[in-house]
């Protein structure tokens, strides 16, 4: 797992690559964390993440709830397959804004 | 014909590392479609931590043997430990309905599990937890 933060304007682009489970959520999280302690607005781009267990929904989770406490936002794009049906499973998909693009996701966010 | 693998690690993270990196290579040497790959090894990942966390046995972590087994129509993974007994399955399935802000964090990892395989398994045999699950190949 690899992380590389940009940012696009006010918003910070996290992404996120390899798999994202309970052998690497830990580190992820203290990344984010540290995004998280300066934005607002934040967009995870997934699109070199192999998969996603729980662990990491975990994670999402909990930045999501920092960022709307704050009146921030959390978005992600670029889900594979596998990514997209644990967000389907799981009922991610109805909570957290899913974009097609990087582009699409700058632009609501 | 049948390949398989079996290997026994700590209820540790080093442990879900090691099986992480073995099954890595078992899907790499038989060509497993990244679907399947990705549904096995999310299932693989909630089932070792949850052996890390309930698989207790007195103050010491549980041990964990891990079998994958593929055929020509379906993937086989039966994961044993020697922790307290405790049925992944038995549990409600969680209410994936709630907005962010009523959501608990956690309690989705063996919903997924039973989502993403084809058959799950749980017995108690011999003071040993057992899980099968089964994940068929489309094209197999």
């Amino acid at each position: 797992m690899q992380i590389s933060t940009r940012t696009s304007n006010d918003i910070h682009i996290v992404g996120i690559s390899g798999s994202l489970d309970s052998t690497t959520s830990p580190e992820a999280q203290k990344s984010l964390d540290a995004v998280l302690a300066g934005a607002k607005k934040v967009a995870l781009d997934f699109s070199q993440l192999d998969y996603i267990s729980s662990a990491g929904l975990r994670i999402l989770l909990g930045a999501a709830k920092q960022l709307r406490a704050k009146g921030g936002t959390l978005g992600m794009f670029g889900l594979n397959q596998s990514v997209r049906e644990v967000f389907d499973i799981s009922g991610f998909s109805s909570i957290l804004p899913v974009y097609q693009s990087e582009a699409e996701a700058l632009g609501a966010l | 014909m049948r390949h398989e693998f079996r290997m026994s690690v700590g209820a540790d993270p080093a442990g879900v590392r090691e099986v992480n990196a073995a099954f890595a290579g078992f899907a790499e040497a038989h060509a497993l479609a990244a679907d399947v790959r990705r549904s096995l090894n999310i299932a693989l990942d909630e089932l070792l931590a949850n052996a890390l966390s309930h698989g207790r046995t007195g103050r010491d972590p549980c041990s964990v043997t891990v079998e994958v087994g593929l055929d020509q129509d379906q993937v086989t993974v039966t994961v044993t430990d020697n922790g307290t007994p405790f049925d992944p399955f038995e549990r409600d399935a969680p209410d994936t309905t709630l907005s962010v802000e009523e959501r608990p964090i956690g309690g989705l990892g063996l919903h997924l599990v039973g989502q993403l395989m084809d058959q799950v398994s749980y017995q108690r045999r011999e003071g040993h937890n057992v899980v099968v699950l089964v994940k068929r190949l489309v094209n197999g």
